[in-house]
């Protein structure tokens, strides 16, 4: 546990707390991207005034950069609505943009870097073709290799970006890939899903409760995009605690949704994660349901091992934990692919690709 | 070697600067001496470590980089040019994460209380200007970014050393050749670069906010006499909006923080190419004198 999983678990821990300790907690939260949560999380327990204003410009800076993201996402899914409204093509938001059109809880502090959306399997080539139409264009370079990887393996396209503005839009048919050991069954999910129109009179569906909190399991522990971990994490249990208070029997129900949709694996590892690293609190009943679920002992005592490393480093960015990210990276590709076309995939990665740095000089204008 | 630290103030920023190198942490007492933190247990804002690479290059041409929260953001560079990367790399972080205030790309400076902002793009000569005015007395805020608290109207110093860049640095020497510069760092990205050291009172004054009374948009034209012309309130607003780093990221609280201050500043338009010429004309403006009212 580091001082921010402490700080999620117990915000009143603060009040003991100097400078040494939010010398930690800064760059910590940082990098996680919840300095923006934390804030909204000292003003709910009341602990606005024990926040240094050294740190409270920070907290406040990041949500201040974070409603304009919002911002910017909520118009990028009013130009898809309006494009793909024109060959009637039905769309779900997904994850951070999903909890923003249904005004859940995150939506008061989360972060957003692109929108993920979802159509209907048999919808996604002509939605493809409709926003190119539309002016979006291939987000980044891909070669053939990385077409083939999305196309073929993954459950979506690849990255779209309109050319006048920032937002990178993901279009997915599927919360998994097609090749992987999870199969869902989308269309369980579409008739389960709730409509929303906003003042613009753009239509589109979220996932209703369970899906919401099943998907991002499914993301947390597929996702090969690891620095976002704790902040997924954190998600998960703001959602949990929403849902839970406002439904009745929702813990059950969302484990009998696991069972249906095959994902109680992924759901455990989830609320796992939300216990040990970001303070959620489930009823004995919960967990105990939730057993049934759990991998191996030496397995689960693995995972625990891989995961504190993620969620609670030490320090952001230390070496001693970048063997844990890099196996738990090979796990979230071996889950979702067969073995052979792993080895392939790992090989092509390993070769070819590079990654980039920011370019010096840069400077935000 | 060990890895020794430093714990600068700097206007609303703390920072603390950790390195192995030597030359580099010298480089950094000569600039901040003024700023050095004297408190036992601070609260710092940004905790940065400039790494030497290692690796075989390091004994052909040893490198540096810049490191934030344990992360890397940028590709190494020559370890000659540590310093400024260090100014470079905090700017920014500053520029990326600040955004409790609205950052104006522009030099600012105080005659007592009162801002001269001093707004341009690159090579417009704003850094030259903000050093000459410092140098002639005026107190340096920053010459890089005009910090503004939305709520308040006010402007917050950041004193940090000024890089002069390629001729400004022979303009500045020669306009005072007591200026206290740092190093030539021949090969930098943005070309020759060698800093002047901010004026003590300046750093003493480093959290005493000022208020915007003059915008001026400066222009370096070689051969020009100075020249100040009244800018109307709308183009000026405008053309500043238009050169902040998070103008639109604040949306509605930096339009009407900007709006304020267009009309509680006189607005200008200001050619120049000698800077006797050009800070005698400034302190003028500031001092009230000549018919520079602003246009209505």
């Amino acid at each position: 546990m580091n001082l921010l999983n402490e700080v999620l678990a117990r915000p009143s821990v603060i009040t003991h707390w100097g400078a040494r300790e939010w010398n930690a907690f800064l760059p910590l939260a940082r990098n996680a991207r919840l300095l923006g949560r934390c804030r909204a999380l000292f003003a709910a327990h009341d602990l606005a005034d024990g926040v240094p204003q050294r740190v409270d410009d920070h907290l406040r800076g990041a949500l201040t950069q974070t409603h304009y993201v919002q911002g910017q996402a909520r118009r990028e899914l009013r130009h898809v609505a309006r494009c793909l409204a024109r060959e009637g093509i039905q769309l779900m938001a997904l994850k951070g943009l999903a909890y923003l059109v249904a005004g859940l809880p995150p939506s008061g502090w989360r972060n957003l870097s692109d929108i993920d959306l979802m159509v209907r399997r048999a919808d996604i080539e002509r939605a493809e073709q409709l926003l190119h139409t539309c002016g979006w264009v291939a987000s980044g370079e891909h070669d053939t290799y990385d077409e083939h990887y999305y196309r073929d393996w993954m459950h979506e396209v690849p990255p779209l970006r309109h050319p006048a503005r920032a937002v990178e839009v993901d279009v997915h048919h599927n919360l998994s890939p097609p090749v992987s050991r999870t199969q869902i069954d989308a269309d369980k999910l579409w008739d389960a899903a709730s409509e929303y129109t906003d003042e613009f009179g753009t239509r589109v569906f979220v996932l209703e409760s369970a899906d919401l909190l099943l998907h991002n399991a499914i993301h947390l522990f597929m996702n090969d995009e690891l620095r976002g971990g704790l902040r997924d994490v954190v998600d998960f249990r703001d959602l949990y605690e929403h849902f839970d208070a406002a439904e009745a029997g929702f813990a059950e129900r969302l484990v009998a949704r696991a069972t249906e949709l095959g994902c109680g694996r992924a759901l455990y590892y989830a609320a796992r994660a939300a216990q040990r690293f970001a303070g959620l609190r489930t009823a004995t009943e919960f967990d105990q349901a939730l057993s049934r679920f759990a991998p191996s002992a030496p397995a689960a005592a693995l995972m625990d091992r891989l995961t504190a490393a993620v969620f609670a480093p030490r320090r952001p960015g230390m070496k001693r934990d970048a063997l844990a990210v890099q196996a738990l990276f090979i796990r979230s590709h071996w889950i979702r692919m067969p073995p052979l076309m792993l080895i392939r995939h790992l090989a092509h990665k390993a070769f070819l690709s590079r990654r980039q740095r920011v370019a010096e000089g840069d400077l935000p204008g | 070697m060990t890895e020794q630290s430093l714990i600068l103030d700097t206007g609303p920023f703390r920072v603390t600067v950790r390195s192995f190198d030597r030359t580099f942490l010298d480089t950094v007492r000569f600039f901040y001496h003024d700023g050095i933190c004297t408190d036992p247990d601070p609260l710092v804002d940004f905790d940065i470590r400039l790494v030497r690479r290692q690796g075989a290059r390091r004994w052909v041409r040893p490198q540096v980089q810049f490191e934030i929260d344990g992360v890397r953001p940028f590709e190494p560079q020559p370890l000659e040019n540590a310093y400024p990367v260090y100014e470079w790399g905090l700017n920014w972080c500053i520029a990326t994460s600040a955004h409790r205030y609205l950052m104006l790309h522009a030099g600012t400076v105080a005659f007592g209380d009162d801002a001269m902002i001093l707004s341009g793009l690159p090579g417009s000569g704003k850094s030259t200007l903000s050093a000459a005015l410092q140098l002639r007395g005026a107190r340096l805020l920053c010459d890089e970014f005009g910090l503004l608290v939305p709520e308040s109207g006010r402007l917050l110093p950041m004193p940090r050393p000024i890089p002069l860049k390629n001729t400004s640095i022979e303009a500045i020497a020669a306009f005072d050749g007591s200026a206290p510069l740092g190093p030539t760092y021949p090969k930098t990205r943005k070309g020759r670069v060698r800093h002047l050291r901010p004026s003590a009172a300046s750093v003493a004054l480093g959290e005493r906010a000022a208020t915007p009374r003059w915008l001026l948009f400066p222009r370096y034209r070689a051969g020009q006499t100075a020249d100040l012309q009244a800018l109307d309130r709308d183009t000026a607003l405008h053309r500043l909006a238009l050169n902040c780093f998070n103008y639109k990221l604040l949306g509605g609280d930096a339009f009407r923080a900007l709006c304020d201050l267009v009309d509680q500043a006189g607005c200008y338009e200001f050619v120049f190419s000698d800077l006797n010429q050009a800070v005698a004309c400034l302190h003028g403006l500031a001092q009230g004198e000549g018919s520079h009212e602003p246009a209505e």
